[in-house]
């Protein structure tokens, strides 16, 4: 039995917490002022060196180039046949479970991928990606990557799911301007 | 079943394991939670063969490394699957799988649900020393019209060998070449076709063995299983329906040993494609034109109130337990008709003595049985997967099979002895099989009984064909697969009666024997329980006395029935007489259809409700032996199609008689309150591997359905027809059988219309012979001025004097042909 806490039947269910010790004297003094003035320099540092702000979405500073924005689906540079097979690791790999692949056959005289099987649908629902990237890792091809592209805003649920013409072409600029008056 | 195995005690890996005696050691280290990778063993196809070398374990005092797959366990074994030996061995057969695998797993439709895959991350050293090209073979090849084989990814397990060698025993599939050339092939690479090859899709262990129909459409992370039974044909397989984006995309065996011992027959495993269909009726349709419920019910309910009494109501083996009932109390409680059979009727007193819980036998109890006799079916055509069992059971060496059929079966090869009656003939066939049985039981106790031979009739050569059949047939231990159309035309009461003779002098009231009837509909026997017959309620209860199949027709023709309900029925393409039919249902009132598909009976209906498909419907099925299964709905009903038991519980609602049934489990209840021998079944209890009734307690209270006094022997002066025997040079006897393929779910899925047959006359070659006729001629089978075109095939195991023709083909239907014995055979 607990005196403290008579309703708690086992004792040991009380975990005590240990304090550090109450400040005063000299050591309070340099807790209140000597903190505060570390603090204040780096302020004082900063304030000299004068505006940092970058005009987004006029300017734009690079990326890194492990940067993991939206994906791209490539193509092969000589024949330009689509790299994805429609395999689906992308999908299985997913975290968010967002990306949906509905595979095909290929039409030998007809061919959207070398081999037997091509990406018939491909689609990524861009609203729930969480962009880890797992996707890229998984993909046995290198067909899919993670662009640079992050300005992916728009006005639709619906218009965030890339399909595999979007997600294939060149991203669009599409870079939020101002427009006069607004 | 059999006694309880004596156990052993051995270690695996340090644990110790106690396992049936004559286990092998792979399955005997399960118990021990110790997976040892094997590829080529599948107890399914029989023994093992160490083929693969996947397995290899070290047990002590062995010196070398043995097949788990292939070594019984013994008492005090002690075995390892993780030594260093061990390990370098399993690495090293994964390296050597490997060497001349494609690894083009992200195009390969096995991949992800791959054992190769699944073997080579879990016991494969990792990484591969080969550098050098690879194997090529063309591919991928169509092995068949529904499956491709990859050659190049082939391990060469030979389970798809076996499986054509040993389970189907089609003999097809082989392996063809020595060493790195050897591959899977068929001879002169004829494409496979046989009823049962899907199988090797899912026996493959890699992905050498696709299904065409499934090529590329969904990953195992894209779909979702759903368990459910397949109710195309009377086997009721149990399946597993691969969904995707709601819709079928493939039909897996879900393994019951009680039911199908885990394999498909073709039409099960492809046959779903017709479940989305263009073609699929999925809106009511009233006088032709789409109609919505309300408008489609009130329509119905307003007609069969006029019609009363003189409705009658035919139902189709698709139908499930549930609809059955309903469909009969709409009859009987709402209309007061007792106008209500299915495709499956039998006389009321016969279809009672027939369920009798001790006559009926277990589809297990076929593997045990020391003798089987297969009477008045085809298996492969009418219930393919018993058809696999009784081969199985012959190969296991413990059964000796008889045939008696009036049509050559696909089991003859395997039978010790054959009878062939003539069309027509079961009855006489099986009274002189009933008394040369009675006669041998009489004998044995002392008292001569009469002979077979005196028995009235043609019969001397059924007498014969009796003392070969009875001569093997073992008193208590023999399984009778019979087809219930031996209950059909005007023999059918006094064949049945035999047959019940015939069981009675086996003793087959025992246990491990028994009868199993074939019904034509896959739900025949459930159907029949739940009264769906014309003089019997649920459960064979005592009921007014209704019209059959044939009076029905007659009394649409006489005008003197208004109204007819089809519920997924077709009678002009599956009855005999299907003129008369078109005929009765064009001269209907009132005709009601419930179908999936435009067919000839819709045509003539003024009211189509769209039916459910097998994999949208949820309710329970009864399997011929007696076990209740379930259906569970696999994808959403297309359209504006409803469930049909919902729609019958709302139309007998509109013709003021309130169910009270609402829901699946609520008609399951009260039809176990009706049916004594169903009494307290719930969906709950049925599960996944369903139940049968003869084996729960509530069986007991149906002793008296057994307990009918042994009817006198049946009059046979209905079989002194005077055609019989009249056996010209022109004039022959006309059987008609129900082949695999004619069927409406042939014609319906594209994938599988390549097997849809052409009509056939088969003959015997004497008769041929005597007619001039030669196999692949085209001839016209007349009879009564009507006529089909066919074409002639001889076949050396025919009773001369017959001929028989396809039922329910599409084109040039035997059914098309008036209900007479005698035709003639005329080349045009
Ligand atoms: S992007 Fe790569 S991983 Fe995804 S489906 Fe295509 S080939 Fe497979
Ligand atoms: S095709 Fe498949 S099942 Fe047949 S031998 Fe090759 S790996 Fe085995
Ligand atoms: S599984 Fe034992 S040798 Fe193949």
């Amino acid at each position: 039995m607990n005196e403290e806490f008579p309703y708690l039947k086992d004792a040991e269910e009380v975990v005590t917490v240990q304090r550090g010790p109450e400040p005063g004297g000299a050591k309070g003094a340099y807790r209140a002022f000597g903190e505060t003035l570390r603090g204040l320099r780096t302020t004082m540092a900063r304030l000299i060196e004068g505006p940092m702000t970058i005009q987004y979405p006029e300017e734009k500073t690079p990326v890194y180039p492990r940067f993991r924005g939206r994906h791209k689906l490539h193509r092969f540079e000589d024949t330009g046949l689509e790299k994805c097979v429609g395999c689906s690791l992308c999908a299985a790999a997913c975290p968010a479970d967002c990306i949906r692949v509905v595979a095909a056959e290929n039409d030998p005289d007809d061919r959207v991928s070398p081999g037997e099987r091509y990406a018939a649908v491909y689609e990524i629902n861009l609203a729930r990606c969480i962009f880890c990237g797992y996707c890229e890792v998984a993909c046995p091809f290198d067909a899919i990557t993670m662009g640079h592209e992050y300005e992916l805003a728009d006005y639709n649920r619906g218009d965030l799911i890339f399909t595999k013409e979007m997600l294939l072409a060149e991203p669009v600029e599409r870079t939020p301007l101002r427009r006069e008056g607004e | 079943m059999s006694a309880e195995r004596s156990k052993v005690t051995l270690v695996v890996d340090g644990v110790e394991v106690t396992a049936d005696d004559g286990a092998m050691l792979v399955d005997a280290a399960k118990e021990g939670d110790v997976e040892i990778p094997v590829f080529c063993y599948e107890p399914k196809l029989g023994g093992p063969v160490g083929a693969c070398r996947m397995c290899l374990v070290e047990i002590e005092g062995i010196p070398k490394l043995q097949t788990a797959c292939s070594t019984p366990v013994r008492d005090g074994m002690v075995v390892y699957t993780r030594t260093d030996r061990v390990i370098e061995s399993q690495s090293a057969v994964v390296e050597f799988l490997l060497v001349n695998h494609p690894l083009d797993c992200p195009v390969c439709d096995k991949g992800g649900e791959c054992p190769l895959q699944d073997i080579a991350m879990g016991w494969g050293p990792g990484r591969s020393r080969m550098t050098e090209p690879k194997r090529h073979f063309r591919k991928p090849m169509p092995l068949s019209p529904l499956v491709r084989i990859d050659r190049e990814r082939c391990i060469l397990c030979y389970r798809c060998v076996r499986f054509s060698q040993d389970v189907a025993e089609d003999e097809q599939l082989q392996l063809l070449e020595r060493g790195a050339s050897s591959h899977v092939g068929t001879f002169d690479d004829h494409p496979y076709i046989a009823p049962f090859h899907g199988n090797i899709i899912e026996l493959c262990p890699v992905g050498a063995l696709t299904a065409e129909a499934y090529r590329f459409r969904a990953r195992p992370w894209d779909i979702e299983d759903s368990g459910s039974v397949c109710t195309l044909c009377p086997s009721q397989c149990n399946v597993m329906f691969t969904v995707r984006d709601e819709h079928v995309q493939r039909v897996l065996a879900r393994d019951n040993d009680d039911v199908d011992a885990g394999w498909l027959c073709d039409k099960g495993r492809f046959g779903f494609q017709m479940i989305t269909s263009e073609e699929r009726i999925v809106e009511p349709r009233v006088g032709g034109s789409r109609a919505g419920w309300e408008a489609a019910l009130d329509a119905v309910a307003e007609r069969l109130r006029s019609a009363g009494e003189r409705t009658a109501a035919i139902v189709g083996g698709q139908t499930s337990n549930e609809e059955g009932y309903l469909i009969q109390r709409l009859l009987r409680g709402a209309l007061g008709s007792a106008n209500i059979t299915s495709v499956d009727e039998l006389e009321a007193g016969l279809a009672r003595r027939l369920a009798a819980p001790e006559l009926g036998a277990a589809v297990p109890d076929l593997d045990a049985a020391e003798s089987i006799l297969v009477v008045g079916t085809d298996p492969l055509n009418s219930i393919p997967i018993l058809d696999l069992r009784i081969r199985r059971a012959i190969r296991q060496g413990r059964a000796r099979l008889v045939v008696a059929s009036e049509r050559p079966t696909a089991l003859d090869g395997g039978a010790e002895e054959t009878a062939r009656y003539a069309p027509g003939d079961a009855a006489g066939f099986l009274a002189a099989l009933a008394a040369e049985l009675g006669n041998r039981r009489q004998a044995g106790a002392g008292t001569p009984g009469r002979a077979a031979d005196e028995v009235p009739g043609d019969g001397s050569d059924w007498a014969e064909g009796a003392r070969r059949i009875a001569g093997e047939l073992r008193p208590g231990k023999t399984v009778i697969v019979y087809g219930e159309r031996l209950g059909r035309g005007p023999g059918g009461d006094s064949a049945l009666a035999s047959l019940l003779e015939c069981a009675r002098a086996l003793d087959l009231a025992t246990a491990g024997a028994g009868v199993i009837g074939v019904p034509e509909g896959a739900n025949g026997r459930g159907l029949r329980e739940v009264g769906c017959l014309p003089g019997a309620g649920p459960g064979f209860a005592e009921a007014p006395a209704g019209r059959g199949l044939d009076r029905i027709k007659q009394g649409l023709l006489d005008g003197e029935l208004d109204a007819v309900v089809l519920v997924h029925a077709d009678p002009i393409r599956n009855l005999p007489d299907g003129p008369g039919w078109a005929e009765a249902l064009r001269r209907a009132r009132t005709v009601i259809a419930v179908s999936a598909f435009d067919d000839a009976s819709t045509e003539t209906a003024d009211i189509v409700f769209p039916a459910e498909s097998y994999a949208e419907k949820e309710g329970t099925v009864t399997h011929p032996d007696g076990r209740l299964q379930r259906l569970r709905p696999a994808v959403p009903h297309p359209g504006n199609v409803h469930p049909i038991w919902q729609v019958l519980a709302e139309l007998g609602a509109r013709l003021g008689h309130e169910t009270g049934i609402g829901s699946v489990p609520e008609a399951v209840a009260t039809i176990a309150a009706e049916v004594p021998f169903y009494a307290g079944i719930t969906p709950e209890e049925i599960g996944g591997r369903g139940v049968r009734w003869q084996e729960r307690p509530a069986a007991s209270a149906v002793a008296e359905l057994a307990a009918v006094p042994p009817e006198q022997r049946t009059s046979r002066t209905n079989l002194d027809r005077d055609d019989s025997g009249t056996l010209t040079a022109d004039r022959l006897r006309l059987g008609t059988y129900p082949a695999l393929w004619a069927d409406e779910i042939t014609d319906r899925n594209v994938a599988l219309r390549f097997l849809a047959p052409a009509q056939t006359v088969e003959l015997a070659p004497s008769d041929g012979e005597r007619l001039g006729l030669a196999s692949g001629d085209e001839v016209e089978v007349r009879s009564n001025g009507t006529g089909v075109r066919a074409r002639v095939a001889l076949n050396e195991r025919m009773r001369p004097g017959a001929v028989f023709l396809i039922e329910a083909t599409a084109a040039e239907n035997a059914n098309a042909l008036p209900a007479e014995l005698n035709v003639e055979v005329i080349k045009p």
